[in-house]
């Protein structure tokens, strides 16, 4: 039922993935992805079923088209990507009280560990915190 | 009142309470979690049109309650308080939504969103 799908899925969730980065999850009302996303209601939540539904969407494919990709990177590049900020604020703000975002976080987090080394995830995390004070994107 | 939303086994069951009963035409609503797409506190849609009235009462500003019909679904609401207002989003039932004001709308929402499972 209810009017047929007239919006890309992909770039919603992409779109999403900016906004939830940017502001995190609880700075983000459904008015605000209503507005950004140029997504109706009716069909955010026919499709994403709930914000947390479409923050996991984000999530996943921030981490696997964004953070994946950069594994085994050099640590001067990726201080100043974006790609890693979705990641940065899932770890502070939702991960310790979601536990499905605590596991998808958790293993790209290994993955970091395995690309590199612990310290140099731990150390990359804390200078991509850093960047973002002055950094525009 | 706020409506109560509480999990039994695999059934969300939603329950109208107190005064609200006289307005909404159901005071009791259940359904299987597997038709349950998730739960968003959402305090802007009371200020979008909500469809055409098609059950129950609607007091614009003061009190929205009953079934609403738009773009072909449709909505249930109980909402007096729009800050407390959850969006219960179902598939595979006869409403697409249900729009309830609750007491505590962050825990509805972790009750009902860790309760369901997404692939």
């Amino acid at each position: 039922m209810g009017r047929p799908r007239a919006f890309d899925e992909t770039e919603a969730v992409q779109a999403a993935a900016a906004l939830f980065a940017r502001r995190a999850f609880d700075g983000v009302s459904v008015d605000d992805l209503v507005s950004h996303l140029g997504v109706h209601r009716n069909s955010l939540y026919q499709v994403f079923g709930s914000k947390r539904g479409l923050y996991l969407r984000a999530l996943r494919w921030s981490l696997q088209h964004q953070v994946r990709p950069l594994l085994g990177a050099d640590t001067a590049v990726l201080v100043r990507e974006p790609a890693l900020d979705l990641l940065l604020m899932a770890a502070t703000e939702r991960a310790p009280a979601d536990p499905e975002v605590a596991q998808e976080v958790s293993a790209v987090l290994a993955e970091l560990d395995t690309a590199t080394r612990p310290e140099t995830t731990a150390t990359l995390l804390g200078m991509r915190l850093r960047a973002r004070i002055t950094a525009e994107g | 009142m706020p409506a109560d939303v509480r999990i039994d086994g695999d059934t969300l069951i939603v329950e109208v309470l107190g005064i609200d009963k006289l307005w909404a035409l159901k005071s009791r609503l259940q359904i299987p979690l597997v038709n349950v797409a998730g739960a968003t506190i959402d305090p802007g849609i009371d200020r979008e049109f909500k469809g055409i009235r098609t059950g129950g009462t609607h007091f614009p500003g003061w009190l929205t309650a009953g079934r609403f019909r738009k773009n072909g679904e449709k909505v249930f609401w109980d909402v007096r308080d729009p800050n407390k207002a959850v969006v219960i989003a179902l598939r595979d039932e006869s409403y697409a939504r249900l729009v309830v004001e609750v007491a505590d709308p962050r825990a509805t929402v972790d009750l009902v969103e860790h309760a369901i499972t997404r692939s």
